[in-house]
This record gives C-alpha cells, structure tokens and sequence, in this order.
C-alpha cells in the first residue's frame, strides 16, 4: 500500500511515517500544500492522509483539487482538537474521513486500513452482504447465519451492516460509535461494547463458531470467513 | 462649542425660516401693492363720479366749486378742473399735466400721485388723483411682517438648538464615559438610558445588551482559560509523577506508560470538551441548524441505551411522541441527550425513564440519590462535581455542555425531581 502523508509537522508527519512503514507500507511524505498538492495530483497512492491547515495549500483545497482532478484516491484529513464541528466542511469537500489531533496510531490505521480497502463504488449497491455464513440481505431485511434466522434490532443491524462492509479490519470503537451512531464524542458508559456483545450472542449460537473477534485495545473485528 | 448636530440643524432651520419669510415678504408685497392700487384706482373713478353728479343740476361753475372744496378740505384726494388751455379753473395738484385722459401716475417731487383725467363737454379737464405713498406704505407693512415673525422664530429656534446640543452634548458625554469605562476593562459598565425613554434611550437600551453579549462571551472566555488553568493542573500533575516514576523505574513499564497515556486521553477528553462547550456557547454553529427529527434521535438513542441498561441488570423505559421535529444541531442535540442517559447509568439507579413530549419537551430521569436543591445550578457549571460522584468516571463537563447546548437552541433546561433526578429540556 502506498501512502502519501501531507503534514508541516516534522514530528507528527515521522511519527506517521513510522508507523506505516513498520507496517510494511511505502510511505511519500511532504511537508507542506504545495508539494503534496504536486504528489497527490501527479503520482498514484492508495491513501493520502492530510492535515487541514497546512502552509501553502491547505486540506480542504487539496481534496478539492483531487476531486475537480478526479482522483478517487479516499483521504483523510487530520484535524486539530475541537474542530469536531469542521468535520462537515471536510467531508463536504470530499475527504473520507476525519481524525483530531492527537491520536493513537492504532486508530490512524485502523482508519487508513479501512479507507484502503473501500469496496469500489459500484459494490455500494449489492443487495446482499456476505461473511461465511452469515448473510444480511439488505433488500429483504433478513439476516441468516447458516439456516438459521437471526432477528436484529436496527442499531445491531446497523452494527453487523458495517462490520461486514468491513470484514477482516480491525475496527475501532471510535470508528464504531461514529459511523453506526453517529457520535462525535465518546460516551461515558460502554455503548459499543454492550452492543457488540449483544450482536455476538445473537450471531454465535451455541455449537456455532464465534465471528467478531475483540482486540484488546484496539477494537474488533468480523472474520471474513467465518 | 464644539461642532453640533443639534446646534447646526437649528442654524439650518432658522436660515431656511429666514429665507423662506423673505421671499413670502415679497410676494405679499408685490401682490397687496397690485391690490390696493386697483383699489386706489376705483376709488378715483367713483370720486370723479360723484364730482361730475354736481354737474348736470349746477352746471361747470358748480363743479368747480365741487373741486375748490376737494381742495380745500386737504383729504386724500386731490382734484383738478381745467380749461382747455391747460388753464386752472378750480383745484390743486402738483405736476399736473396740461391734460389727462385715462389713468396715469404722477412723478410730483417727493411724492407719487395716481391720476384720472377725464375730458368734460367744451374740452374742460377733470383730473382727480390720490397719493400712491399710502399704497407703498400699506403693501410694505403687510410684506414686513412675514420676516419679522420669521425673525423672532429663528431667534427662538437658535435658541431651542443650542439647548438641544447641550443636553446632548451632555447625554452622549455620559455614554462616552460609560463606553471609556468599558474599553478600560470594567465590562460591567452600561450606558445611561431610562427604559421608557426617547430614540437616545433605545439606543442605549440596545447597546447594553450588545454590552451584555460580549460580556457574556468575554467572561466565557475567561471562564474557559480558568477551567483550564485549575482542573486541567491535578490530572496533569498526575500523568507527570507517573512519568517521573517510569523515568526513574530500572525497566520501561508498560503498564506505567499505558496509565500514563490513559490519564493523558483523559486531559484532552477534557480539553475537547471544554472547547466544544466553549464553541457551543459562543452561539457559532447555530447558521448550521436545520430540522431535526427529534423522535427518531431519541428512539434510537433509548434503543442504544436501553441495551446499555440491561446490561447493566437496570431498565430504560422510554415513551417518545412521534413526529416532534425542532431547529436543531442533531449532532449536539445527540451528544446533549447521551450525556443525560449518560449520567443517570452512571450516578443514578433504579429505572431510568426517557420521554418526549407532543410539546417538544424532552425528559430524562432516575431513581437514583439525584442531586441537592443547592446545587442544582453547581452542576451546571464546568468542572463541578457532586461529592458522591468523586471517584467514578466523568469529567464534570457533561451538564456543562447539556446546559449550553439548551442555550443555543433557546430551550429551557430545568432539573427537577423529588427523588431522583428528573431533567427536562423545553423546546
């Protein structure tokens, strides 16, 4: 996976760096608008990270350009503390994701790793999720799990639709409470895990092989072929 | 004086009055000089008239006698009688001509006489004449009075305008001081005004709430830096002795540094809410709102927390009109709603009740110990903890936010309960 990684921060930018490239990743990193405004429009990545305020052109002004450019390459903007509210403006703009300063690198790539492996746009419209053998058919509104029908409320329905659009990446809970409750916050009591223990037991009957698979400190995971 | 608006818009009207009565001065003059003339002239024929009555039963010497006695009696009317030649028969007049027929005006020395001559059988002259200075006199009379009341009006105008700019002079030094007052830092100050007052009242009455407005942002501010300086201190000062602890450990503790990064999340959970409580009350994201379903946020968070209260061993009820919509940031409205459920899991007991009303009135309540009468507004308050809820997890700021998140969409939030906690937010 190639990574561009636009941020004037000499620190943050290396500590990213490190990061990736410990994964295994082939990461570009410029430091600041105008040279990453050059490699976003001139070289192929997988994933551009940016951050929003940056000297020469700013985030919002290089997602823009991609986009006019059409590039389809997902990015996500990094943003300073507290402009949860900005989150809109870049979305609007065209990033695909959102992340406040400072973060745990487990979220970064939890989030990158996510954005990598984005379905194409035309997958989108499949009617019919599949992981092993479990099956949600967004058409008929009936999730299955072998034979055996599986009745969901619609936060967990909301729950396992987004787990198996992503299934196999680690998922974190502020991923989670984001994109299947629409927080921008973290809420004091365990929502997520009270709700994925809740879908575990619903999914994983007895005699059945277990399927979301909990990462201590990191978050969870679907298997892609349970 | 300084210059004045009060004081230059009397000028102007007094100057406008002045002209405005001259030019009036004129026009009646020129009209009342016409009038009384035609006057005049009337007056001569109907003298002529009555002196050529005499002459049918008396003959010529009885008018002539007629004319010596209009000589005589030295009225306003002067008559003349002459013989063809030019020859005086009867009468006086100065600068008569030798014969008049038809109207004309006489240029005596130092006077102005107006004329009629008419021609009598055997080619005798009458002329009768009056003097024109008492047209000139009357017409000036009439056209001076106009500009001397102007006068007196100007006079009295200028007068008014400069007690006008006084009195203004001495109300905008008021609100002057009052504004220099402010800028040198005493934000409570207020400009002078009477609230059933004139326009300059209004004004003012405006003015101060702007006043208070920026009061209210400027003591948030400071409230915020204050937040931070005092309640942000303890967690650091922990995250820092545990750093000075895994420092001086022989070996890298990785369980030292995950608290150490647990309390550092911990700070800037904070930092994120204060600024967010912080943005919220500075009213800015309220150009972003738009119709919020209200219902169906609060189903789907009494389904979410529903699940978090089973969990628990407790129970949500929830009874939710449909159909309840408000102006709204849903986003906040949401993180507003989750704090409440929030802290009746956290510090409440029993059944925790949500409810929305027909009316838009959202309710959130527990059985738990609730909080005390006193310091139901504390709570509100960032940072303030109720001594029962130290030790449990919480940053203080979630009622905080609860309460300006009320503010910005105009609701009122009311903490109530007589056991338990029972919080409402009035749309």
């Amino acid at each position: 996976m190639r990574i561009l990684v636009i941020e004037d921060d000499n620190a943050t930018a290396d500590y990213i760096a490190k990061g990736f490239l410990q994964d295994g990743q082939v990461v570009d990193i410029a430091r600041n608008g105008r040279d990453g405004m050059f490699l976003a429009l001139n070289e192929p990545f997988d994933v551009v990270i940016t951050d929003r305020m940056l000297p020469g052109a700013d985030g919002l002004a290089i997602i823009r350009a991609m986009r006019g450019s059409n590039i389809a390459t997902p990015v996500l903007m990094l943003t300073a503390l507290g402009e949860v509210e900005r989150r809109v403006e870049g979305l609007e703009a065209g990033a695909d994701d959102y992340l406040p300063k400072p973060f745990a690198f487990s979220e970064l790539r939890a989030r990158v790793r996510a954005l990598a492996r984005r379905p194409p746009p035309a997958a989108m419209a499949d009617t019919m999720l599949l992981a092993g053998d479990i099956r949600m058919d967004l058409l008929a509104r009936i999730v299955t799990r072998g034979a055996r029908v599986v009745e969901l409320l619609p936060t967990e329905w909301r729950l396992l639709e987004y787990m198996l659009r992503h299934k196999g990446q680690v998922l974190t809970r502020t991923m989670l409470l984001e994109k299947v409750w629409d927080f921008a916050f973290d809420p004091t009591t365990n929502v997520v895990d009270v709700h994925v223990s809740r879908l575990r037991r619903k999914l994983e009957g007895p005699g059945e092989k277990p399927v979301i698979r909990t990462l201590r400190g990191a978050g969870y995971a679907l298997d892609s072929g349970a | 004086m300084p210059r004045s608006f009060a004081w230059r818009m009397a000028a102007a009207a007094a100057a406008a009055m002045l002209l405005v009565s001259l030019a009036t001065g004129a026009w009646v003059w020129w009209q009342a000089e016409a009038s009384l003339r035609s006057q005049l002239d009337r007056a001569l024929a109907a003298e002529a008239e009555s002196l050529l009555r005499d002459l049918e039963p008396y003959g010529m010497q009885g008018l002539a006698e007629q004319v010596e006695l209009t000589r005589r009696r030295r009225g306003p009317v002067l008559a003349l009688l002459q013989a063809p030649g030019g020859q005086i028969i009867a009468g006086a007049m100065p600068a008569a001509p030798p014969f008049l027929r038809g109207y004309a005006t006489l240029e005596a020395p130092g006077r102005s006489l107006r004329a009629l001559g008419l021609v009598l059988p055997g080619g005798v002259n009458l002329i009768v004449a009056g003097d024109l200075a008492t047209v000139e006199q009357s017409a000036a009379a009439l056209a001076r009075s106009p500009p001397i009341a102007a006068l007196v009006a100007a006079a009295f105008a200028l007068l008014l305008g400069l007690l006008a700019a006084r009195r203004l002079e001495v109300r905008l030094a008021q609100s002057g001081a009052a504004a220099r007052a402010i800028m040198d830092g005493d934000l409570t100050r207020r400009l002078p005004g009477n609230p059933e007052g004139d326009e300059f009242d209004r004004l003012g009455a405006t003015i101060n709430l702007l006043l208070g407005r920026i009061e209210a942002l400027v003591a948030a501010q400071r409230q915020v830096t204050d937040d931070i300086a005092h309640d942000l201190r303890t967690p650091l000062s922990h995250l820092r002795q545990r750093l000075e602890a895994a420092a001086a450990a022989p070996r890298t503790d990785p369980a030292l540094i995950e608290a150490a990064i647990g309390d550092l999340d911990a700070v800037l959970a904070s930092f994120a809410a204060l600024l967010r409580i912080a943005r919220v009350e500075s009213g800015a994201g309220r150009a972003g709102f738009a119709a919020v379903d209200l219902s169906a946020l609060a189903s789907m968070m009494a389904e979410t927390y529903g699940a978090v209260a089973e969990e628990a061993g407790r129970a949500l009820e929830a009874h939710i009109a449909p159909g309840v919509v408000v102006q709204g940031d849903a986003a906040l409205l949401r993180q507003a709603l989750a704090n409440l459920l929030d802290n009746a899991m956290l510090h409440g007991a029993g059944v925790v009740r949500l409810k929305l009303s027909h009316g838009g009135a959202l309710m959130v309540a527990d059985d738990g110990p609730g909080i005390p009468q006193g310091e139901r507004d504390a709570v509100l308050r960032r940072f303030h903890r109720l001594q029962a809820a130290q030790g449990r997890p919480g940053s203080g700021l979630g009622l905080a936010l609860v309460a300006a998140t009320a503010r910005m969409h105009g609701a009122r939030l009311v903490l109530g309960g007589e056991q338990g906690l029972e919080v409402r937010l009035e749309f």
